[in-house]
């Protein structure tokens, strides 16, 4: 560990007007070795690649029906040399199973993987930005831009518009903008790689600009023969999710005043969801002013489906024409 | 189209693959002039194998020991139906940045066999979706070749 003393005497100074700082009751600590990253602590100074960052937050994700769940390995970081406000993720190698119904996939934390998407997308619009590089021991550190927005599933539930409204003056921009970032996921799969963990709070909408950005890229799962389903299905569900501005299950139906008995008396066990059980994909039936052709693409993801989409870019296809048309 | 005495027989340790096994020895097994060729293709390591500091060589040499007995196997099943030894030849590989399906179509092309045989298990529509189906993708998307799927 570098002792605090050794630190420049410009970053010295930084730290000793900083907010962070004085509001501590210790000095803070120089880590150049990050592998263990539980030690690191609000305060601390993180050295790689010759800067030196300083611990200002740590991110949070709800996951696994938690809310606001910590993530100390990904701590919100001040580059004391520049005042910039950065992400850094440190190495968290971890496996574990997701469900699909009655499936099970494992999955993996993977920084390797991570680092070389990183790479990839260097200047893609539709994906976060950053590098990766090494501390003291050797542990892939990445060093990632924070976008300046909010999550689309925030976004777009900002209006207190009814869903008929939102349907007719929301949503068409709203899939124009996700579009591209549907195709920015077949542009990963083109080069061999897997988003890994697409949800709708994965994406980010910059605030200048309205662009749509995928965030995390770390994760990966184990499917040798499908490699790109399990983003396939998710962007899906994302697309629904959007479209209808929320799911939709059974009981959602029943205890919505506008809808209920005589509208869940229509779903067939063909209308749900092929991999979450009891969420409805044939959202039409919901609301009828939805168009066939955004439905069918719907139906794709269902259980009454013959016809399953293959790759993204087939998704991407017929959403583009959906897009295009208008309603 | 290719020379439909030259049968490609993907294998793997399930039955349905014994069973394809079987039915094609039934088939070809008192013919001339057939030649038969073993394949078995084992996916990739899973993302977190090298963490465990283990390499791709280890991995490799422990799946081609047990593609070694299993084909081993095969072949006498094969021979059993009456097929002579030297007609039978073997292929081991690992799909490589491949699925496992366009890897044995890989072979099929390369190797211009006539006939590929593989096993099926019977999968749900959800099933197939997010883990696929190799004998699907095979009769989706084989060329110049019949493709035999034994259920």
């Amino acid at each position: 560990m570098v002792e605090f003393a050794d630190l420049p005497p410009n970053i010295i100074e930084k730290l000793r007007n900083h907010r962070v700082t004085r509001s501590l009751r210790r000095r803070s600590r120089v880590f150049s070795d990050t592998t263990d990253f539980t030690a690191i602590d609000y305060g601390d100074i993180i050295l790689v690649d010759g800067r030196y960052f300083l611990v200002t937050a740590y991110t949070k994700e709800g996951r696994f029906g938690v809310d606001d769940q910590i993530k100390p390995w990904v701590p919100r970081v001040e580059d004391l040399a520049t005042g910039k406000r950065q992400i850094l993720k440190l190495v968290f190698h971890e496996t574990f199973d997701i469900t699909f119904g009655p499936f099970t996939i494992p999955c993996y934390r993977n920084p390797e993987k991570e680092a070389r998407v990183l790479e990839l997308v260097k200047g893609h619009p539709h994906f976060m930005q950053g590098e990766a590089v090494l501390d003291e021991a050797g542990n892939l550190v990445r060093i990632l831009e924070i976008i300046d927005g909010n999550r689309v599933d925030k976004v777009i539930h900002r209006s207190q518009s009814s869903h008929e409204e939102y349907f007719y003056e929301e949503l068409p921009g709203i899939l124009a903008h996700y579009l591209p970032c549907v195709k920015a996921i077949g542009f990963l799969h083109a080069h061999g790689f897997r988003h890994g963990d697409v949800r709708r709070d994965h994406i980010f909408v910059e605030r200048n600009t309205g662009c749509y950005r995928w965030i995390d890229f770390d994760y990966d799962f184990y499917m040798p023969e499908k490699p790109f389903a399990l983003d396939l299905y998710e962007l899906g569900n994302t697309l629904m999710y959007l479209s209808a501005r929320r799911n939709f299950y059974p009981r959602d139906i029943l205890n919505d005043p506008n809808l209920g008995e005589e509208i869940a008396d229509t779903i067939d066990p063909g209308d749900y969801s092929l991999l979450s059980k009891n969420r409805i994909a044939n959202l039409q039936k919901i609301y009828p002013y939805i168009p066939t052709a955004l439905n069918n693409i719907f139906l794709h993801f269902s259980l009454g489906t013959e016809v399953f989409y293959d790759t993204v870019d087939e998704l991407h296809q017929d959403l583009a024409s959906v897009v295009e048309q208008g309603w | 189209m290719n020379d439909w005495k030259k049968v490609l027989i993907a294998v793997d340790s399930t039955p349905t693959s014994d069973k394809g096994l079987e039915y094609a020895g039934k088939i070809i097994g008192k013919l001339s002039g057939v030649h038969v060729c073993l394949l078995h293709v084992y996916p990739e390591p899973p993302p977190d194998y090298y963490s465990s500091g283990k390499s791709l060589a280890d991995y490799q040499k422990k799946q081609e020991a047990d593609a070694a007995v299993l084909v081993e196997k095969c072949r006498n099943m094969l021979t059993g139906s009456g097929i002579r030894r030297e007609a039978i030849s073997r292929d081991v590989r690992m799909a490589e940045q491949k699925t496992i399906s366009d890897t044995i179509l890989d072979v099929q092309q390369h190797g211009e066999f006539g006939t590929v045989v593989v096993g099926r298990r019977g999968v749900s529509k959800a099933e197939e979706f997010l883990f696929g189906s190799i004998s699907n993708a095979l009769v989706h998307h084989a060329r110049d070749c019949t493709v035999w799927v034994v259920g």
